[in-house]
């Protein structure tokens, strides 16, 4: 290679071929650059030799994204400089490389320290004012502290409070872009739009793109599946969610909100899903931009608790589920104050009540500890269901993770989860849900007891992803489409439109060296 | 009668750090001036020490009464189940020896009652003792509180003693307080430094708090005696008898028992230890995953070492308590501590002073461990780790 | 049974660091929370009213702001709440603090007392037993276990330095309590509602006819002359190289120290 930066792939670097979505690529060489500068270095090289390049951040991303296919792996977790802060509109913000994990961003915001080697004066300044001023917060929340800001840029990551302060997108305001060309794009926000579907970028040293955008209209629900396009986006918006297809992001510059008065969270439990989706229902409307998540357990995710909690030790410290609750929902509320979060919380009893439930089984957290423990229990279900797979893994190799992340609109929440409950019912699958209800948005876990079970449970999922299509919903709402569900994007857009994403992928990518297999496969198609 | 805190203006050049320090959200900035909420602050004075320029005091009408002129310093001495003094009541009678060499007659004199308390008394003079007040009355057997407070308290008040000092043990932190209340004295917690001023014998109580993050150094003008408990394990036992002979008494009034009443004791085995471990092998978050704990106890295993970890792992149920180091599990003493990806908090910091050698893996390169190591590795915990096995085993 | 709960506000983290430049204590996390051995002696004495009938109290002294506290106490399962606070009980050491506790249990005449075994801000696990020598009634500490209770005695498990001991004591007395011996429950939305509305009586020194001498700085007797953050000099040596690379280092270092 005729560049240090690029090293030959070894065996020490083996846990670079696989990603949270536990599937393993293969590639030849391996690259860890520290600026912008070695990143051009890297990809010019990796131009010039025709490598493909599979770029990655944290790796915790479940659709495999990050996943290589042979040729280059440019990693981006040495890259994870704060570079600077400034202050737009009263909103702070915040340079950063794609490197940043998440956990320490947020370690860093909430004590107000950060590392400022090399910042300019303006960023001091701000940093000055920032220390003065009230809690700030990076809203994106995905259950994963230890994703890099760059991942999540490039896979629009979300999470819980999505439902209120929407995905990572929002939050970002200018990126610096590497395309695969090796050229050098700087975007702002609200600097180049397209005019209706075509868009002109003109990189930093001058070098020109015309491009044609695709034809098709989104789906009007949480989406992250494909290409974010409409009529005279900003270009800012191409690169976010495009899954490392189209370029490197360097750096960004993220966007902090001052933190509500009051955060307060609260558990409701419910006999049924029926009455869990009947509070959702009345909820929305009714707690309006207060609410800021509702996510929900369904009676195979509380079962799986409880048998975590007596048989492992490391969730003994769940709190106890009363073996009468079925399901739950759990409501955030972000207000102005403690007076209107109280307001709020009565609220949510009263909805609770009026959906059939009893307002004894909730638990509320409105400190730390509280808000802690939630915070565990949410997370110990997934992990928990990682656990289980990992075990029947053990028993047949072929069986794998099998979770769902599909959004419809408002309307089809309750036929969207009738239909999850009777598919799966009649396909006598083991199985536990849980997600984002608010934004109607469930992750269906299977869990596979055979060979059999998977292949069932695969072809359960393409069944949905057309159903979910036909109720003008996304076949991926936040893990990004990745390698993984790359059949459900063309269900879901059709084969035209599929073609016209990769037309656009190509004239920005021409030699198809970026994210092979992600979103769609380079090969076939009228495009080729 | 109250005390409050006192920012003299002329001298307050509006620096914040004041602001920075209260843990109680009582100091605002007004006008370039720190200003003082009364209803927030609760006079913990962690204040007083971070203005640069002195500005803040704390104005206080408290009198300062005459201490009565007690001499000589004690140490209440704590049996185990075997009639074995703890090791902890050798140390504070040894420091106490050398305190008490820094005053004019200053005896030191040890409390000691349990079962052979009389036979064990000979240690304690070697230790330091000029006299041993023992009682072997089976009403010390159990362990309980109150007829220890009884009989504790009636030495002190017939000779007067300066000071007292106690073993922080379970026991002496529950009896101590009785002691200190029924007499009226101060009480410092859990000492970790101690000196004397020869000339006033005002006892320099040195002790962690907020979990060790902060050392506070307390002291007890105006009564007598001044009472500490002190951490175990932090002042030696003397090598060779530091005197030969000494008195050895006979408790006079032994204590009624109390309305506590010991039903059934159950002894659980120490098991390897990490306090007595000469090379600790210790996990912190940084491994990242709960199944590289596997990989820490086989390093530990290879190296014939005992394995530690921080407190968020026993939080998450990776480990077990018995392996929590830092303020609130373990202070360890070893040879050589190796550290996996652990931060370095001030708690745990604390729990590891002992150290000789440490080696400390963290990928991030500020992380405070590294402060206290001497050797740092800034990288990947788990790779080292691994790394580490692949070579002991090929050996 | 009549239980009262004593309570103390801590900083909800006890991160402090020393600033390199101004060579200054800083303290990060200011949000105020019920020292958290305190919640599972909260627990306890509701878990005990819940088998014995009667009523759970919560006390606590401080500042007017640790009515917030008394109430979300209150919102998970105590009755109702007492907040002693006045400038002269400012500045207290553990003795001068369980003796204005003391003032208040002697009011309210409790069959049994439960504290948790320390705060984590101080760490002194004095007050505990101090209000039970004020009171002239026993008290066990490090409690891992409730056996056996009703209106005349109480038989608990307690952690001690070799194991655990079984302890009976006739009441009223004092426990201290250890974070293993439940799991301090959440509070519902009626919960929520009832600590909105329970009754948090506050009381002054004059109140509960303290004797002065005997409050605040001036009732305390030890003082603290200064604070630091504890100090590290010595500079690490870094080793570097590839994992493999460094593990060879590391263990010349293993054997060269052994």
């Amino acid at each position: 290679m005729h560049s240090d930066l690029i090293k030959p792939f070894a065996a020490e670097y083996a846990e670079y071929l696989k990603d949270e979505s536990r599937s393993v690529g293969a590639c030849q060489y391996v690259a860890f650059p520290r600026s912008h500068d070695e990143a051009l270095e890297v990809l010019r090289t990796a131009y010039d030799q025709d490598l493909p390049v599979t770029i990655q951040g944290g790796r915790t991303g479940l659709a495999a994204g990050a996943v290589p296919s042979g040729g280059l792996i440019v990693n981006t977790s040495r890259m994870d400089q704060v570079l600077g802060m400034s202050v737009r509109d009263g909103l702070y913000h915040l340079r950063l490389q794609p490197g940043v994990i998440l956990s320490r961003l947020r370690k860093d915001i909430e004590s107000r320290r950060l590392d400022t080697a090399g910042w300019d004066a303006g960023s001091l300044q701000a940093l000055e004012a920032f220390k003065k001023d009230k809690a700030q917060f990076f809203t994106p929340d995905p259950t994963e502290t230890s994703a890099l800001l760059g991942g999540m840029t490039a896979c629009n990551a979300s999470g819980a409070r999505s439902y209120k302060y929407g995905p990572v997108r929002g939050h970002i305001h200018a990126l610096r872009v590497i395309l695969p060309t090796g050229h050098p794009l700087t975007l702002e926000r609200g600097r180049v739009r397209a005019k209706g579907r075509r868009m002109e970028l003109v990189c930093d040293d001058g070098f020109a793109l015309c491009l044609d955008l695709p034809t098709f209209r989104m789906p009007d629900t949480k989406n992250a599946s494909g290409y974010y396009i409409h009529d005279d986006m900003d270009a800012v918006d191409l690169f976010i969610g495009s899954d490392g297809t189209l370029g490197l992001i360097t750096e960004l510059e993220i966007i902090l909100r001052p933190m509500p008065g009051a955060v307060w969270g609260v558990t409701c439990f419910f006999a049924s899903e029926d009455q869990a989706v009947d509070f959702v229902t009345a909820a929305r409307p009714a707690l309006g931009a207060d609410a800021a998540a509702f996510e929900y357990f369904d009676p195979h995710a509380l079962d799986i608790l409880r048998s975590q909690r007596a048989n492992n030790p490391a969730f003994a410290a769940l709190p106890v589920i009363d073996p009468a609750y079925g399901c739950a929902v759990y409501t955030e509320l972000h207000c102005t104050d403690e007076q209107a979060a109280f307001d709020r919380l009565m609220a949510v009893g009263d909805l609770m009540e009026a959906a059939g439930g009893c307002q004894d089984h909730t638990w509320v957290a409105r400190t730390d500890t509280d808000r802690d423990k939630l915070q565990f229990f949410r997370h110990a279900v997934p992990e928990s269901v990682n656990m289980l797979i990992d075990q029947r893994r053990r028993i047949d190799p072929v069986i794998t993770k099998l979770g769902s992340d599909m959004s419809v609109p408002d309307a089809c929440l309750r036929q969207v989860t009738q239909m999850y409950r009777q598919d799966l019912a009649e396909a006598g699958l083991e199985y536990a849900t849980w997600g984002h209800i608010g934004n109607n948005h469930l992750h269906v876990n299977i869990l596979p007891r055979s060979a059999d079970d998977y292949s069932r449970g695969k072809a359960l999922f393409a069944r949905w992803a057309e159903a979910v299509t036909r109720m003008g919903g996304a076949v991926s709402a936040e893990h990004g489409v990745g390698k993984l569900k790359a059949p459900f994007l063309t269900i879901m857009y059709g084969q035209k439109h599929i073609d016209e994403m990769r037309a656009l992928k190509l004239a920005v990518d021409p030699k198809g060296l970026y994210g092979i297999g992600n979103l769609f496969s380079l090969k076939g198609g009228a495009a080729q | 009668m109250s005390a409050y805190i006192q920012n003299d203006l002329t001298k307050c050049v509006g620096c914040g750090l004041c602001q920075g320090s209260c843990a109680s959200g009582a100091i605002a900035l007004r006008d370039g001036k720190a200003v003082i909420d009364p209803d927030r602050c609760v006079l913990c004075r962690v204040c007083l020490d971070t203005c640069p320029v002195g500005a803040l005091t704390l104005e206080s009408d408290a009198q300062a009464e005459r201490t009565a002129d007690s001499r000589g310093i004690w140490v209440f001495a704590e049996m185990d189940n075997d009639g074995q003094p703890l090791p902890v009541g050798l140390e504070l009678t040894a420091k106490a020896f050398a305190l008490a060499r820094k005053r004019e007659s200053c005896p030191v004199t040890v409390l000691l009652f349990g079962p052979s308390a009389t036979r064990q008394a000979q240690r304690f003079i070697h230790a330091g003792a000029d006299r041993v007040i023992v009682s072997d009355a089976p009403v010390f057997r159990e362990g309980l509180e109150l007829p220890f407070a009884d009989a504790v308290c009636a030495c002190i008040r017939q000779d007067r003693p300066e000071a007292v000092l106690f073993g922080a043990t379970p026991f002496g932190r529950s009896l101590a307080p009785r002691v200190a209340a029924r007499l009226g004295c101060g009480l410092t917690a859990d000492c970790t430094v101690l000196d004397i001023d020869p000339e006033t014998g005002l006892l320099l109580q040195t002790r962690p708090a907020f979990g060790g993050n902060l050392m506070a150094t307390i002291t007890c003008p105006a009564r007598r005696p001044q009472m500490a408990t002190v951490r175990p394990g932090i002042f030696q036992t003397p090598e060779s008898p530091l005197r030969e002979t000494g008195e050895i008494e006979q408790l006079r009034e032994i204590p009624a028992p109390g309305p506590v009443e010991l039903l059934e004791k159950t002894l659980v085995e120490a098991g390897e230890s990490i306090r007595d471990a000469r090379v600790i092998v210790s996990a912190g978050r940084g491994i990242g995953a709960q199944k590289n704990m596997a990989l820490v106890k086989k390093l530990a295993e290879l190296l014939g070492a005992s394995y530690g970890v921080s407190r968020p792992l026993v939080d998450m149920g990776w480990a077990d308590y018995s392996h929590q180091i830092g303020q609130t599990g373990c202070s360890v003493a070893p040879d050589l501590l190796l550290c996996f990806g652990i931060s370095g908090a001030i708690q745990h910091l604390a729990g590891i002073g002992g150290a000789k050698t440490i080696i400390a893996v963290n990928t991030d390169p500020d992380a405070p461990i590294f402060g206290a190591a001497t050797y740092k590795i800034v990288g990947d915990a788990a790779a080292v780790l691994k790394a580490l096995i692949e070579h002991l085993q090929q050996q | 049974m009549k239980i009262a709960v004593c309570i103390k506000q801590v900083p909800s983290t006890n991160e402090v660091r020393l600033d390199p430049v101004t060579n200054t204590i800083v303290r990060d996390g200011r949000q105020s929370v019920i020292n958290p051995f305190d919640t599972y002696a909260l627990e306890q004495a509701v878990q005990i009213k819940e088998q014995l009938g009667g009523q759970v109290l919560v006390v606590s002294m401080g500042i007017p702001a640790t009515e917030r506290l008394l109430r979300d106490a209150c919102s998970r399962g105590a009755d109702r709440g007492a907040l002693l606070s006045d400038r002269a009980f400012a500045g207290a050491d553990t003795l001068a603090t369980s003796y204005a506790l003391s003032l208040w249990c002697r009011r309210e005449q409790p069959d049994l007392i439960l504290c948790g075994k320390m705060a984590v801000d101080g760490d002194t696990a004095q007050i505990g037993p101090e209000l039970a020598e004020h009171l002239g009634i026993p008290h066990i500490t490090d409690v891992c276990a409730v056996l056996s209770v009703d209106e005349k005695e109480i038989t608990v498990r307690k952690v001690t330095a070799d194991g655990f001991a079984v302890v009976r004591t006739p009441l009223p007395a004092l426990l201290t309590v250890v974070k293993d011996i439940n799991l301090p429950r959440m509070a519902t939305i009626p919960g929520v509602r009832a600590g909105q509305a329970a009754v948090i009586e506050l009381l002054t020194a004059d109140d509960l006819q303290a004797d002065r001498s005997r409050t605040g700085l001036t009732g305390s007797p030890t003082q603290v002359v200064r604070t630091f953050t504890p100090q590290r000099t010595a500079q690490a040596v870094e080793l570097t190289g590839e994992p493999a690379e460094i593990a060879h280092q590391i263990l010349d270092i293993v054997r060269e120290v052994l």
